[in-house]
């Protein structure tokens, strides 16, 4: 097995609010290696987008990182300078967006924000910039890329602008693309799209990719491991057939349980999981999910459960689970 | 049973006028029949722009329709005040919840406006309020809070005391858990189920999420570029769908099971923009069962078996050999 690309080590994060903290991250371990796609599945509020941003060092300005590191190539890019980080983004590890529309600028051309976003490529022309960025779009299926590159974002259609935005992380041929909710604001149909072709992209550029996103069905068709988070830690890590076919964590088990698409036969009524996320200002002592969980025990509300593991590349974040 | 709500081949033109002139209108939904007979849930699905807000707009005389009639109730609508005098009968659930409710109202008086607007009279509003909240599944208590305090489910969940507030007979919900997690989702779609017993409520639930709607729905109708292309039962429309698009759709949303990854694309390109519809077939552009016949004949919407209906030449003889061609 390769080396990691992309590691994140022991990062606690926490936001400043007004009237006191909120811990987004604690103690979170994951690391995602050339040519593999890694899912962060979550509902909203578990922190899975803080964490991919603070995988390229994007998080908020309130954000505090309380401990851990993010090592990109073995670098922890936390510990370096404003200006060297810059350089690492775009060319060694990139970022989509879920809105493809807020992702670029409104006053510029597509192409010519895909000719700036090549600023980190020294002594290469303008010309041929602009002929990168031309094929970059033709490869991730604009049907005209030479009218596209003259369009305004909002001259292209919701699923063209996602496919913009995708050739514009690639451009750099980076190490690491990280993709937040990239298929959330799309229709089904382009959504399926938008998951073949990153699957393609990544058969072809063999960049490590990390996911983030809410959609079950997404995960289960692009990714090889997901890690699922809730209440800002990693519940478990598996492969992805394991965690489907064998969830070993109770919020992994509800998760999957009360996602309408895996339910065969039609029910008037769904299952759901009742009760709602802790106050992340004010985490109860024991497991996060205690409450919300069908065979919790008295230790499980008082003692933060240990990460159990479960086999090569699984682990779960529970006092009930066995190896 | 008598419909609750029937249209028959409404049609919406927007004038697409002003700065070129001349221009011709905008045909956003074209000669659309629909039923929806008390206590039934009707599905309506389809991408962004296949019309299906500008349809649940027309129901309640929000958007004037071209062509074509609604009728709710045995009771043909067709000034603005018929329009209005339903009203009370039906109710929308919008979109996005949070942003439907006014920020400048507390959510005892979101749910209590409704009878202000209609002019019922009600003895205690504090009551009334505590009585709908307590329905809906939130503690009386928050009728004190405003809408940026709730969370999405919780404002979904007024949208949804709102919406039931003076006893219509027609709900319609337009996305109704865009935006939420799984198991928010599960437990609006839940009350809405119990409520639908309880009070024997009609839906129209508009939305994109197909995993839901066989969930939800008692019928289907699936809207493409302003046109219905098929309609039917929903487990007849999940087992065997006749149109190539329903089958695309349905073919096309990622399965939360990698062991059943779609290898090839289950349906290319985009929605053809309303300025230009394909000629025959509207669907040609992106069919893959797409003939010559189809590129110049537009088809009809053929009744077919079990009260279903599909608008494709081929939606009688979707053989084995056909479905396996869509298959690529």
């Amino acid at each position: 097995m390769s080396e990691a690309v992309l590691s994140v080590e022991n990062l606690s994060l926490r936001y400043r609010v007004p009237g006191g903290t909120v811990a987004a991250l604690r103690n979170v371990s994951l690391a995602v290696r050339q040519g593999e796609v890694l899912g962060i599945a979550g509902e909203s509020g578990c922190g899975k987008s803080t964490l991919a941003a603070a995988m390229i060092d994007l998080m908020g300005a309130n954000a505090e990182v309380t401990s851990g590191e993010v090592r990109l190539n073995g670098r922890d890019i936390l510990a370096l300078s404003p200006a060297e980080r810059r350089r690492l983004r775009g060319r060694e590890i990139a970022m989509v967006f879920q809105d493809p529309m807020t992702a670029f600028s409104p006053v510029l051309t597509v192409g010519a924000q895909l000719v700036d976003f090549q600023f980190n490529l020294d002594g290469v022309p303008g010309r041929e910039k602009w002929v990168r960025a031309r094929d970059m779009l033709a490869r991730v299926g604009l049907s005209d890329p030479e009218l596209a590159m003259g369009r305004f974002p909002h001259e292209l259609s919701g699923g063209m602008r996602q496919r913009a935005a995708i050739a514009a992380a690639l451009l750099m041929r980076p190490a690491v693309l990280i993709a937040d909710e990239p298929t959330t604001a799309l229709d089904v149909t382009m959504e399926a799209q938008i998951v073949h072709l990153l699957r393609e992209l990544q058969a072809d550029y063999r960049c490590a990719i990390v996911i983030v996103t809410h959609h079950l069905g997404v995960i289960a068709e692009l990714c090889d491991r997901v890690a699922v988070m809730y209440a800002g830690v990693v519940v478990e890590e598996a492969p992805v057939d394991a965690l489907y076919h064998d969830p070993r964590h109770p919020y992994t088990r509800a998760l999957l349980a009360c996602d309408p698409a895996r339910i065969e036969a039609a029910t008037g009524r769904l299952p759901a999981i009742g009760g709602r996320l802790p106050d992340l200002s004010n985490l109860p002592p024991g497991c996060a999910f205690a409450a919300r969980c069908g065979i919790a025990t008295d230790r499980c509300r008082a003692t933060p459960p240990p990460c159990v593991a479960l086999g090569p590349g699984r682990s779960a974040l529970c006092h009930e689970v066995t190896p | 049973m008598t419909a609750l709500l029937s249209i028959r081949d409404v049609s919406v033109d927007l004038s697409a006028g002003g700065w070129f002139g001349g221009t011709a209108p905008l045909n956003i939904l074209a000669g659309v029949t629909l039923e929806i007979v008390p206590g039934e849930t009707l599905g309506l699905v389809g991408e962004s722009g296949s019309g299906k807000t500008t349809l649940a707009r027309a129901v309640l005389g929000l958007q004037p329709i071209s062509g074509g009639r609604v009728r709710f109730d045995g009771r043909d609508l067709i000034q603005p005040a018929d329009f209005r005098a339903i009203r009370s009968r039906t109710a929308l659930m919008f979109q996005d919840a949070t942003a439907s409710l006014s920020p400048r109202m507390t959510v005892g008086e979101a749910v209590t406006e409704p009878f202000a607007i209609h002019g019922v009279a009600v003895n205690n509003h504090r009551d009334k309020a505590a009585e709908l909240l307590v329905e809906v599944g939130l503690p009386p208590e928050m009728a004190a809070r405003y809408p940026h305090e709730l969370s999405g489910g919780q404002a979904r969940r007024v949208g949804v005391a709102r919406a039931l507030a003076l006893k219509p007979a027609l709900v319609i919900a337009d996305e109704p858990t865009a935006g939420l997690d799984v198991s928010v989702q599960a437990e609006i779609l839940n009350l809405m189920a119990d409520l639908k017993d309880k009070h024997g409520l009609s839906y129209l639930i508009i939305t994109h999420n197909l995993a839901l709607v066989r969930h939800v729905a008692d019928r289907i109708a699936v809207l493409y570029l302003g046109r219905l292309v098929e309609t039917g039962p929903t487990r007849a429309i999940f087992a065997d769908p006749r149109h190539p698009y329903t089958r695309s759709l349905t073919a096309a949303e990622p399965k939360p099971d990698p062991r059943k990854r779609r290898t090839d694309l289950a349906i290319r390109g985009e929605i053809p923009s309303i300025l230009r519809r394909p000629n025959g077939c509207e669907f040609h552009t992106r069919c893959p069962l797409a003939r010559d016949i189809c590129r110049t004949q537009p088809p009809a919407l053929k009744d077919l078996d079990h009260g279903r209906a599909a608008r494709c030449h081929f939606a009688e003889n979707t053989t084995e050999g056909g479905r396996h061609e869509l298959e690529y």
